[in-house]
């Protein structure tokens, strides 16, 4: 078969031009979110497209924050052409497109095919999945991330897949290795997912994609649609051979479930099926179908995840020492709301200091950031992590707010928590060895780590003259570089906890910086 | 289900590729798939120029936010020198005096303001000395010119006079003997000039000089000397040998250690030596014999002919000398004094005034202006001046 | 030709009402969508822990009283009525102060949970006596409340309180979760804090019923240590501010009337206690206006301590606050 260039006009051929286009650019994106090439590209821009993170977002927090204003990008088009998005645009669609095809069915008989193609029951539990996010939304808990393509697929990059490259080829991602807390479990949930495109095609993307069922919701006021001619049908179900949505083009078309592929118009050997505006209402299947009661059930789990996961009272006063969350975060209660769980913060930080929390911050907190100063530190002239974060969870801060110079001199600089020593670690306290790194390493001015000397008898006689370290709290911005040049590696002799965090009304330490005075006064107070 | 009871189509290729490709392709179709890879070609341009525009202060911080926190701060202090808490074993130091804050948070809440503000703790380097013999007994000691009197008492006010900066001292015990140990004070001054001030004022007329420091005598268990601009005292603690022989090993490393620094004791190298009597030399800072005009001046008392007389010199820039002589003419012909101009000698202007019923002669030489003074026998001072300026009196 | 589905009537058309119809709800979302967003639309970040506050600020319930009775009374006996009534008495009754329909909110003591002879919380016979004189005012109602450190349930019922309220038919209320508001002052360190407010929203007269009690931390706990009671949150920050923060209290609450119960009075391990030894009775009830001359009061006669010590006194004397030279006020002594 000879190929013209007038088969590029085509516009299953321009989908798969514009699924080449998409999937580089994601990756492209997920590439250069790096300190050394992010310059001004707009890293977050799949998340920011997309509708449900808006949406999600929109209900828990009554605001649209920054760039999530362009999902009106996608959802326009949607409202007016049906799931074209699922198809052409998003990356996770996209590979399982693709590995659907390398893995799948493409060699067995085509009837085979056909009757993988069929639409079953089962892809109802998207809707269901839905509805129980969209009421832990309501409640005020944000749980879309779990399972929302671009915060799935971007998560699965950020902590398994960057990884697993540069564990075979050392320093082509990071300059040094990074590691992840639990990237085994979003590799292989990664795995699996994909995985599953042997036995379904495009499984995710028609069994649990809550993305996929709010856009097939929208897709029933779609003004255009795949029509079928039953003048011209044959009733060979060959439409059905490649059809990505199990969408049922050979009988009434399943508005909400079809991705605009355009694969069974190129297939039809009759020429029956076209693009039409406005065709009839009797030859289509217009709202997805949810039974009413699997829907009941999915909005109870979804009351359950806010309710038990508040109850269990790890965002109230039992909170976890450890949840030390990124410079710009907003209280937990409302990180909870925010929080997508994409892990661009995580992928973006110089210092490998984020990670995502399994259940340290509790149920609903599964897989958002906190800081592990064992991995890294916080570097104090930094907001990469606010920069990316496509809802506000972590705010677009800026460096002289973060730091508390410029016009945020009064204010102070932001607090993550405050360090502790534990003497008992201490080289210098207990172990008669001078040390005090962590005093050198303290970044800010005046250091929040002071040292009085003293001068001890050792076991072997000899006196030696040692500098004890301290923490003075009012100093104290919880960056964590103390802890992670502690040279105590297995568990530092000096680490921070979430108290202190600004944050946070009830979690700081001292009242008013304490009897010391904030720094501005100290240096207002000149002699 | 569709189409069950019809005849199916013709066998199903078992290939993938369709046999019919799809040729009727509306105008519609091409128009919108043009416009949508232009569109997709736009989005990529786009983003790429997107790329190239960002604000560098996202990635640093902007230098000029930095003078907003320029201010020092007051009371975080970074390492506190002073003795904290003694561990069992060690050798009792006296605790050096804690920053007043730490008395006032244990008491009731201090009043806001500066004054309720810790002073900072006085830095310094400890004083170590690698002697054999020696063993440090306990931590060095500082002290600011504030609280010295806790230390030295009442020749406090005096140190103060002269400008003390810190003090600095440490006590060595002797190895060898049990109980015997040596204490050195290094006091600090702001310069040499006001170091040798206060030596001088505190000198031991029955001392013996020291041939490893200019300024410095022994005495019978101390040795005192100036070395740049420290006051350094060594003390033993009895008159041992071996401790006696720590003592001066001690002084002399301290004369090496301590850099020197003769700056603005141009005047007392002018003070010749033959003659001298030592514990007569003084540094006054200013209004030296009641003339404002004379600053800085070194003076002492010397054996001459038979007799005794006081020789000073000031040091200083030619036209201050040239004006401070001719002030000091003026002024002698005043108040039914007698003032009379000499011939110049060496180089030097001179004149020789008897005021008050004492004579004195007061040359000046280019920076240099002196004279001997509260002499009764004007021909005495004129001779001793005239030989010190020939240079025959060194 | 297809058999499924049946041809439609209209051939493959749709009609124009149809049409209207689907493009208008179409159309409705598409602006819809569109308007909402723009609407919710926040284009500017803010510092989270760092934005201005704002809060309710509390009205003076003092009255501006002539000067011809006094304003500060110290009555000695043997039993609480008695000796509470004769305090009030000698200030010109409860009626100078309480009128009829005032709604009146007396605020005890009740910390912990103790029983009344440990004297760490306000005794119920000195409110029962205080409520009775306000009911016999004319107080159309009367709430008691309070904050306390320990278990709200446990420390009314034990400290006997719940009794007397049930009694006098009183209403009490719990430091509940939306019992709460944010405050505003303009304090040396208290500028912004949460605030038991339930029980204020109607209340006209406030009347501070407290124990004299000695504190570990500040020296002592009396009338105008009392209103720590009100603020919720996590109050175990203002040790580290403690005497500013008292001298505080006396900024943010200026009540109609303070009564310092000195029938029994903690001398040592306050402001808990836990035993009877601790207690002295010293049969002395001191009520007044200016909470800061009833503390000195208090401190020198009660706790018979050198009153040099109690800084928040000095702090809120020379912020002009209250005066603690009580000698110096229109005072009165009697015996009940």
């Amino acid at each position: 078969m000879k190929w013209s260039f007038k088969d590029l006009l085509k516009l299953r051929s321009v989908r798969r031009v514009a699924q080449v286009f998409f999937f580089s650019l994601f990756l492209f994106f997920v590439v250069i979110s790096d300190l050394r090439y992010l310059k001004g590209y707009p890293a977050s821009l799949f998340l920011e497209l997309d509708p449900l993170v808006a949406f999600a977002t929109a209900i828990t927090t009554h605001t649209v924050y920054i760039g999530l204003l362009l999902s009106l990008l996608l959802i326009l088009p949607t409202l007016l052409f049906g799931r074209i998005f699922c198809n052409w645009i998003c990356p996770y669609g996209i590979l399982h497109h693709f590995i659907g095809w390398l893995l799948g069915k493409r060699r067995a008989e085509e009837r085979e095919r056909i009757e993988a193609n069929r639409y079953k029951k089962l892809y109802s539990l998207k809707y269901v999945i839905l509805i129980g996010m969209i009421v832990a939304a309501v409640c005020g808990s944000l749980q879309i991330g779990l399972l929302d393509p671009i915060c799935l697929f971007h998560r699965s990059m950020t902590t398994a897949i960057m990884p697993l490259l540069n564990l075979f080829i050392p320093s082509s991602v990071y300059v040094r290795q990074y590691f992840h807390m639990g990237a085994w479990v979003i590799g292989f949930l990664l795995f699996f997912l994909v995985g599953m495109n042997v036995l379904i095609p495009r499984f995710f993307c028609r069994v649990l994609c809550p993305l996929g069922a709010f856009l097939g919701t929208l897709s029933s006021v779609a003004l255009w649609r795949i029509d079928r001619n039953p003048d011209k049908c044959v009733d060979c179900d060959l439409c059905l051979k490649s059809c990505e949505g199990a969408s049922d083009p050979h009988t009434q078309l399943r508005k909400s479930e079809c991705f605009v592929c355009f694969n069974c118009i190129e297939d039809c050997p009759e020429d029956a099926i076209s693009f039409k505006f406005m065709p009839p209402l009797k030859h289509e299947i217009t709202a997805p179908m949810v039974p009413a009661r699997r829907a009941l059930l999915g909005s109870l789990v979804g009351v359950g995840f806010f309710a038990f996961g508040r109850a269990s009272g790890k965002t109230d006063r039992d909170y976890n020492k450890k949840v030390i969350r990124p410079p710009g975060s907003v209280e937990e209660k409302d990180f909870l709301e925010r929080c997508i769980k994409c892990d661009q913060c995580i992928r973006v930080c110089p210092t490998n200091v984020l990670q995502p929390s399994l259940l340290e911050s509790g149920l609903e907190g599964i897989w958002t950031p906190i800081l592990n100063m064992k991995l890294g530190y916080c570097e104090l002239n930094c907001t990469l992590c606010g920069q990316v974060c496509p809802t506000g969870a972590i705010q677009r801060i800026t460096i002289e707010e973060k730091t508390g110079v410029g016009p945020f001199a009064e204010e102070g600089p932001i607090r993550l928590g405050t360090a502790f020593y534990d003497h008992g670690r201490c080289l210098p306290w207990s172990m008669e060895t001078p040390c005090v790194v962590c005093e050198e390493v303290c970044p800010v001015s005046p250091k929040a780590i002071y040292s009085r000397e003293v001068t001890i008898t050792k076991r072997d006689g000899t006196p030696i003259t040692l500098r004890r370290p301290y923490v003075d709290p009012a100093l104290c911005i919880g960056c964590g570089i103390c802890e992670h040049e502690c040279p105590v590696t297995d568990e530092a002799a000096i680490r921070v906890t979430a108290i202190g965090e600004t944050r946070s009304r009830d979690r700081r330490l001292l009242m008013d910086g304490g009897v010391t005075s904030a720094v501005r006064d100290l240096e207002k107070r000149q002699r | 289900m569709a189409g069950s009871d019809l005849p199916k189509p013709a066998a199903s290729p078992k290939r993938n590729r369709n046999e019919f490709v799809r040729e009727n392709i509306p105008a519609s179709e091409r128009v919108a798939s043009a416009v949508l890879l232009c569109l997709i070609l736009g989005i990529g341009v786009g983003l790429w120029i997107k790329g190239k525009h960002f604000d560098p202060n996202r990635y640093a911080l902007r230098t000029d936010a930095l003078k907003s926190t320029a201010g020092a701060v007051e009371g975080k202090a970074g390492t506190l020198r002073s003795a904290g808490e003694t561990q069992p074993g060690e050798e009792g130091a006296s605790a050096a005096p804690r920053p007043k804050a730490e008395a006032a948070t244990a008491e009731a809440e201090p009043a806001e303001g500066a004054a309720a503000a810790p002073k900072p703790a006085i830095k310094g380097e400890p004083l170590e000395i690698a002697l054999p013999g020696l063993k440090p007994m306990g931590a060095t000691e500082f002290y600011s010119s504030d609280n010295l009197f806790e230390k030295i008492d009442g020749r406090a006010p005096a140190y103060q006079g002269f400008n003390v900066q810190q003090l600095r001292s440490r006590s060595f015990s002797v190895n060898a003997l049990s109980g015997s140990f040596v204490d050195v004070y290094e006091f600090r001054f702001d310069s040499p000039v006001n170091a040798f001030g206060m030596f001088a004022l505190e000198r031991d007329p029955k001392g013996k000089p020291l041939d490893f420091a200019p300024d410095g005598y022994a005495g019978e268990m101390g040795w005192f000397f100036r070395q740049g601009a420290v006051y350094v005292q060594v003390i033993a603690s009895d008159q041992k040998p071996e401790t006696l022989a720590l003592a001066v090993a001690i002084a002399q490393n301290r004369a090496k250690q301590l850099p020197a620094d003769d700056a603005g004791l141009a005047g007392r190298r002018k003070l010749p030596a033959e003659g001298l009597i030592a514990d007569s030399i003084a540094f006054v800072p200013d209004n030296a014999q009641g003339q404002a005009f004379l600053k800085n001046v070194y003076q002492a008392n010397y054996n001459f002919a038979g007799g005794k007389l006081s020789f000073f010199v000031m040091v200083t820039g030619p036209g201050e000398a040239a004006a401070a002589w001719k002030s000091y003419l003026d002024f002698s012909g005043q108040f039914g004094g007698k003032a009379t101009v000499l011939p110049d000698a060496s180089g030097a202007k001179l004149f020789a005034a008897e005021n008050f019923g004492t004579a004195k002669v007061i040359y000046q030489r280019e920076g240099e202006i002196g004279g001997v003074v509260d002499v009764p026998n004007g021909e005495l001072a004129r001779q001793f001046v005239e030989k010190y300026l020939a240079g025959q009196i060194k | 030709m297809s058999t499924n589905p049946p041809p439609d009537d209209t051939d493959g058309r749709t009609s124009r009402r149809e049409f209207i119809l689907r493009a208008g709800a179409t159309g409705a979302l598409l602006a819809g969508a569109a308007v909402a967003g723009r609407a919710l639309w926040q284009p500017e970040h803010f510092v989270p822990g760092f934005q201005p506050e704002k809060g309710l600020q509390l009205p003076s319930y003092a009255l501006a009283l002539n000067k011809t009775l006094p304003s500060l009374a110290i009555a000695h006996g043997k039993e609480h009525d008695a000796t509470v009534r004769a305090a009030i008495g000698a200030l010109g009754g409860m009626s100078r102060f309480v009128q009829k329909g005032d709604i009146v909110m007396i605020k005890p003591n009740v910390a912990f949970d103790r029983p009344p002879a440990l004297a760490a919380t306000t005794h119920p016979e000195a409110l029962r006596a205080v409520a009775k004189l306000v009911m016999e005012a004319g107080a159309a109602k009367v709430f008691i409340a309070d904050n306390p450190i320990n278990s709200p349930a446990g420390c009314f019922l034990k400290s006997g309180l719940r009794q007397v309220a049930s009694d006098l038919n009183l209403e009490l209320l719990y430091p509940e979760t939306n019992s709460f508001s944010p405050l505003q002052l303009e304090g040396e360190v208290l500028k912004h804090w949460t605030f038991f407010h339930e029980p204020f929203k109607k209340a006209t007269k406030v009347i501070g019923v407290a124990p004299c009690k000695d504190h570990n931390l500040c020296h002592a706990s009396m009338t105008m240590k009392n209103w720590y009671g009100l603020l919720g949150g996590r109050r175990n920050q203002f040790h580290q501010h403690i005497h500013s923060i008292v001298s505080d209290f006396a900024l943010m609450m200026k009540p109609t009337l303070v009564v310092l119960d000195g029938m029994n009075v903690l001398m040592k391990n306050g402001p808990t206690g836990g035993r009877l030894s601790d207690v002295k009775q010293m049969g002395t009830v001191v009520a007044g206006t200016d909470m800061v001359a009833v503390d000195s009061y208090g401190y020198t006669h009660l706790l018979e301590r050198d009153l040099a010590e109690l800084t928040y006194i000095h702090k809120a004397h020379d912020r002009g606050l209250g005066n603690k030279n009580w000698q110096d006020t229109f005072h009165k002594e009697v015996q009940a």
